[in-house]
């Protein structure tokens, strides 16, 4: 038994930091369910068919869903992607209230880049 | 995102991966190092800082920059310990550079040793004449290795033709005011033996004991917490801060 701990010990220690070092990826593959991405999506459709306020509310639950992913992913994830991304829904609120089409949908894909940059 | 929390989290992982990986790649004395394990070990500490501080990129790379340096590592430790001909070439080996008496200056011109080093090793060695030194030989890990000239060598006991008892490694019977039991029965005695022998001693209770110990010849050695010595001697050279 103490021979198996004294090996069992390292080995999970190290599983448990690979999955910390890896959940980024462990959280796209198992929990996220296109999450993030699909909110993206339908913030597209919505200022492609002028639905600003659908829109609005769309980008609010992305902001908070975004907060809530970067507690899960803040130990794997580049800091430098997570602070872009963050801009970049700052920036969409703010092109969202100027109803200003063309810098939404460039922050949308820029956000959305940075999102499958993560866990690259 | 907490940063402060992220480096926390790092720490931690690169703490126990670095104790993990060193206990895997042996136990190798600090002074035994070759100049490549010294690279090797200041190579993965700066990995493992990396992974620590350095947030601007993933945890992962770094460790599996951690783990492919601490495998390499690890597999020339075991290809030197398997093949001899392939550790001479790695950790090379120790080269004479006095023999008989006699300075090896193309050994030493070879190595890009000067003399004044030999002669600060030697000096280190408490040889501070060299006409007393036979055979000096630089080991693969830089220090040196000195055998005197017979006529310089102390006397042994054997030189004296007298018998002396092994002295052997003390077993510690008490640490720390706490009896080791373990260590008591390993060597056949009970604790009434012990308590004859604090007493003796001037014990009355084991708290008092900071160590007691016994060696095979049967030497007991104690020493108390309170040691009562009167006139202390201080080393120092002027006032500190304690």
């Amino acid at each position: 038994m103490r021979k198996f701990l004294v090996r069992a010990i390292p080995v999970a220690t190290l599983i448990l930091f690979i999955s910390v070092m890896q959940s980024d990826i462990i959280y796209k593959i198992y929990f996220d369910n296109n999450n993030i991405t699909d909110s993206i999506n339908l913030i597209k459709n919505d200022i492609r068919d002028d639905k600003w306020i659908e829109a609005d509310a769309n980008i609010k639950q992305l902001s908070e869903s975004w907060k809530r992913v970067v507690r899960i992913i803040q130990f794997s994830a580049e800091l430098d992607e997570i602070k872009l991304l963050d801009k970049n829904i700052s920036r969409l609120q703010g092109a969202a209230m100027a109803k200003d089409k063309a810098n939404a949908f460039m922050e949308l894909n820029e956000a959305l880049e940075h999102w499958e940059n993560i866990s690259e | 995102m907490s940063e402060a929390l992220v480096v926390v989290v790092r720490s931690i992982i690169a703490f126990f991966t670095l104790l993990i990986f060193a206990k895997i790649l042996g136990k190798q004395q600090i002074s035994q190092l070759t100049f490549f394990d010294y690279v090797l070990g200041i190579t993965i500490g700066s990995i493992a800082s990396e992974l620590t501080i350095d947030l601007t990129s993933r945890a992962w790379p770094h460790w599996i920059g951690l783990l492919c340096w601490a495998t390499l590592g690890f597999l020339m430790e075991y290809i030197t310990m398997k093949w001899r001909y392939a550790a001479k070439y790695i950790n090379g080996e120790p080269t004479i550079v006095i023999m008989n008496g006699k300075i090896m200056e193309s050994a030493l011109r070879k190595m890009k040793f000067p003399i004044s080093d030999i002669m600060e090793l030697l000096r280190n060695k408490n040889v501070f004449d060299l006409s007393e030194v036979d055979f000096a030989i630089i080991e693969s890990n830089g220090q040196l290795s000195v055998l005197k000239k017979p006529e310089y060598e102390p006397v042994t006991a054997k030189d004296l033709k007298i018998t002396k008892k092994p002295s052997g490694i003390s077993t510690e019977l008490i640490y720390d005011g706490i009896l080791i039991e373990e260590n008591l029965k390993q060597i056949k005695k009970d604790k009434k033996w012990l308590d004859k022998q604090l007493k003796s001693h001037g014990v009355k209770d084991i708290s008092e004991v900071f160590i007691a110990t016994l060696n095979p010849a049967g030497s007991f050695y104690v020493d108390l917490y309170k040691d009562h010595i009167k006139n202390l001697t201080d080393i120092g050279d002027y006032k500190g801060p304690y």
